[in-house]
């Protein structure tokens, strides 16, 4: 991260708030602290730590862009963030504070690092430490649960815009202690729609990073995956199983227009 | 008597008053716009945490020029609604005449103590004053009407009040965007 | 363990000589291009760092007139009048008397592209070798670029850009193959821009895009942009709905429309936006969109090094602003080269075909010489990468 970001950060937020960063995406960049944005500290008895989102200015789009955006997105997460936070199964970090007009949003901090340094628990760490025991049963019902809130998302009409391995962040299970539960992060990019292409884009994006990033067990993964989304519609009776077919079929349709699209060099 | 300050505007500090058993909530009521006190009813107040997050919201607007009311005092009370109608928000926020448990809320002036404050607030209110936390906020909200006024969804059922709070949070922040 | 020293070239020299055709869309380009043998590609992957020399680049595109886009018929004649020409020309440029003797491998490209003039060059491809007793390499286009791309940038193992007429993707090296992180969900940047200027009848030479980049300079009114749909998803994009929109700005305009707000003042009816304001906003939309997804990937992968590869990417306007995102991330490093290698060239496929060919990789049958549409870049298996 450069450094200049980080004190463009530590200069909006004082030195009343100590920040570590711990990874630049491409819109925003997060870092972890231990005080909350307005609750005293000396109710933190347990050391909790939240994250705190900037997204900077990004200084090679036309400011006028950059400033739509930034606005746009901060905003539209943290309304998904709070509306998907009503609905019953779906596992996001809470919301806690946010500041439009700076692009800063701040969240729960969500996850823990992984056993023998393959870093922070998202999907993607954790599928590259199981590469050795690839299709064990804790990956699938890992992945199985990922499908499940994606599914779970798709039918209350809200899309993520951005699914990749490392934007589901997987939580120990407090009751079964080797479980773990997929939260989903980072809904800059989300929507609410009802549409069927934008679901289907959706599952194609992520189809598509599971592929690129996690190419040998690819096919088994996104089988899970699918299998784990269906589950969720087909348990909504009739109008469930209709709509589930009306987006995996967009979903293999979006999936041909993609190799369609290599006819021209 | 509770005395906050948000971490990134050290500038400012706020105190926070609960009461319980208030007498006199019409009489207070009636001086209200000349007050340097913003009066809540603590019936609409579900946490310390919902409190603290409308005051936040309110110096974020207030830092950036976006204040839609005259103060910081009376932004923190608009910040507590989930609309932007501010006299809407006065009306359901604010103290009524049958008020029973009251929040006092005041931003302290340059060279202000505690204790002045203290005297003040207690000048005005008669009732009994107890801390400001979780656990007396709990027994004075009225869960159906704090679930009305925040639009809360319908299968939204928090089984902990933490839960709710949670919720009512997310409104403050994202209110008027 | 990658050995790229392991097959001889002829006659005992310490050097390979590759002759690249390359005709997928309408440049016609023939290459030839030469690797020392280094004793550091013995073992390890430095497929980056060739040391290669260009001895000839030879390219004639195939030009029609403004508001008209090249036809596969056309273009392929355009490539069988002149391939045999530029084939002699590259030849007497690098100084190659005798091809039986001198010339290692011919590389042409099996794809993708368009289908007739693919076809056109794999003949003139396949006759040389017949000729002259030299082994065939098929290449894929893409790779081509990427290629190229590393070896004039030195960039080791960068996410890589492409975008050009009939692609636009975001691409990242794992396990032996160039793996499509995100890409274009409907047309190309390049057809894109290309479209739009034949919608504003603007000359195809050099290229569209070129004098679209040239008008957007021209631009008076830069603080001022015409406001167009931003569609990134995730690492793809969509453009079809942005040309759709910006395509019936400019008709507006040039029917001079007074009803439309966006481009005529509703009071005065005077002209508040002009073509130049229009290209502008255009790229500004569009490239800000390719960065982002750019960043996106690199975010994804870990990468800090860029390589904007394909004809778009020589718009100095698109490496500005990929270079200012990556100054904002750590060590981040834009890499571009210029015309001669952005857009397509025959140098291109030489460099990938004689890495091909230096792994063991030749056609064993004209059969395999048979030319495709459709290639996808993770198709292809990279042999000479760790």
């Amino acid at each position: 991260m450069s450094q200049e970001i980080v004190d463009e950060v530590a200069k909006y937020l004082t030195s009343n708030i100590p920040i570590v960063p711990i990874s630049q995406g491409a819109e925003a960049v997060v870092f972890t602290t231990t005080i909350h944005p307005y609750i005293p500290s000396s109710n933190n008895e347990k050391k909790e730590k939240f994250i705190i989102k900037y997204r900077p200015t990004k200084k090679y789009r036309h400011p006028l862009i950059d400033k739509s955006l930034t606005k746009h997105r901060t905003l539209s997460e943290s309304r998904i963030l709070s509306k998907l936070y009503q609905i019953d199964g779906i596992k996001v970090p809470k919301l806690i504070a946010c500041d439009p007009y700076n692009g800063c949003i701040w969240l729960e901090f969500l996850g823990e690092d992984l056993p023998n340094g393959f870093g922070f628990s998202n999907l993607k760490n954790f599928l590259w430490m199981n590469a050795k025991d690839p299709y064990n049963d804790c990956v699938k019902d890992t992945l199985y649960k990922v499908g499940q809130q994606i599914g779970l998302l798709h039918w209350n009409d809200y899309c993520h815009g951005d699914l990749t391995s490392s934007n589901i962040v997987l939580v120990k299970d407090e009751d079964y202690g080797t479980n773990w539960i997929p939260h989903l992060i980072d809904f800059g990019l989300g929507s609410t729609s009802s549409l069927v292409e934008d679901k289907g884009v959706d599952l194609y994006v992520l189809e598509r990073a599971i592929i690129s990033t996690h190419s040998s067990f690819a096919d088994k993964y996104n089988e899970w995956l699918i299998q784990g989304f269906s589950d969720v519609y087909k348990s909504k009776g009739k109008q469930g199983n209709k709509k589930l077919n009306e987006v995996l079929k967009r979903f293999a349709e979006v999936r041909l227009r993609g190799r369609k699209r290599s006819m021209i060099g | 008597m509770t005395l906050i300050t948000i971490p990134q505007f050290p500038e400012y500090n706020v105190s926070i008053t609960l009461f319980k058993d208030v007498t006199n909530s019409k009489v207070i009521r009636s001086h209200i716009a000349d007050s340097k006190i913003a009066f809540l009813d603590a019936k609409l107040i579900v946490s310390t945490e919902q409190v603290y997050s409308a005051i936040y919201k309110a110096l974020i607007e207030n830092k950036y020029n976006r204040l839609r009311t005259k103060t910081i005092l009376s932004e923190c009370l608009f910040c507590l609604s989930p609309t932007s109608n501010i006299g809407d928000a006065f009306k359901k926020f604010g103290i009524k005449d049958d008020s029973k448990n009251v929040i006092c809320l005041k931003v302290l002036s340059n060279g202000e103590s505690l204790d002045d404050v203290n005297k003040e607030v207690l000048d005005v209110v008669d009732g009994t004053m107890i801390e400001f936390n979780d656990d007396n906020l709990k027994d004075m909200y009225d869960v159906t009407l704090v679930r009305k006024i925040y639009k809360l969804e319908k299968d939204f059922q928090p089984a902990t009040t933490t839960e709710l709070s949670r919720a009512l949070v997310n409104a403050i922040q994202i209110r008027g965007l | 363990m990658v050995n790229l020293n392991t097959i001889k070239p002829k006659n005992n020299r310490n050097y390979y000589l590759a002759l690249g055709l390359e005709g997928s869309a309408n440049k016609l380009g023939v290459g030839i291009l030469k690797h020392p043998i280094l004793p550091s590609h013995e073992s390890g992957d430095n497929s980056h760092h060739c040391q290669a020399e260009i001895l000839s680049n030879i390219r004639d595109t195939y030009i029609t007139p403004p508001g008209e886009g090249f036809l596969p018929r056309d273009t392929a004649r355009h490539h069988r009048n002149w391939c045999v020409r530029l084939i002699k020309r590259a030849l007497e440029e690098a100084g190659i008397n005798d091809p039986r003797n001198d010339i290692d491998v011919i590389c042409f490209t099996k794809g993708p592209g368009m289908g007739a003039p693919l076809h056109s060059v794999v003949i003139a491809a396949r006759t040389c070798s017949l000729m002259w007793g030299v082994d065939l390499v098929g290449v894929n286009h893409c790779v081509g670029h990427i290629e190229m791309g590393r070896e004039i940038t030195q960039a080791i193992n960068p996410v890589v850009l492409y975008v050009s007429g009939g692609n636009t993707q975001v691409i990242a090296y794992s396990e032996n193959r160039y793996r499509i992180f995100g890409e274009t969900l409907d047309i190309a940047i390049g057809n894109c821009l290309d479209r739009f200027a034949r919608t504003l009848k603007i000359p195809n030479a050099p290229s569209p895009g070129y004098n679209i980049e040239q008008l957007a300079n021209k631009c008076k009114n830069k603080d001022q942009l015409v406001e167009l749909p931003y569609t990134v998803k995730g690492m793809d994009l969509s453009m079809s709905g942005i040309l759709a929109y910006i395509d019936s700005l400019a008709k507006d305009l040039f029917k001079g429309n007074k009803k439309n707000k966006i481009l005529f003042d509703q009071k005065t009816g005077e002209q508040k936006v002009t073509v130049e304001d229009l290209c502008y906003s255009l790229q500004e939309n569009l490239f800000a969109m390719l960065v982002e997804i750019t960043e996106r990937a690199m975010a994804h992968v870990n990468a800090s090094q860029v390589l904007i590869v394909g004809g778009v990417g020589c718009n100095v306007r698109l490496q500005e602003m990929m270079g200012q995102m990556c100054k904002d991330r750590a060590n981040g490093q834009v890499h571009a080269t210029d015309e001669r290698f952005c857009i397509d060239n025959g140098v291109m496929i030489a460099q990938a075909g004689l890495l091909q060919y230096r792994m063991g990789d030749v056609v064993k049958d004209l059969k395999e010489t048979v030319v495709t549409q459709k290639f996808r870049t993770d198709e292809v298996y990279v042999s000479w990468r760790e």
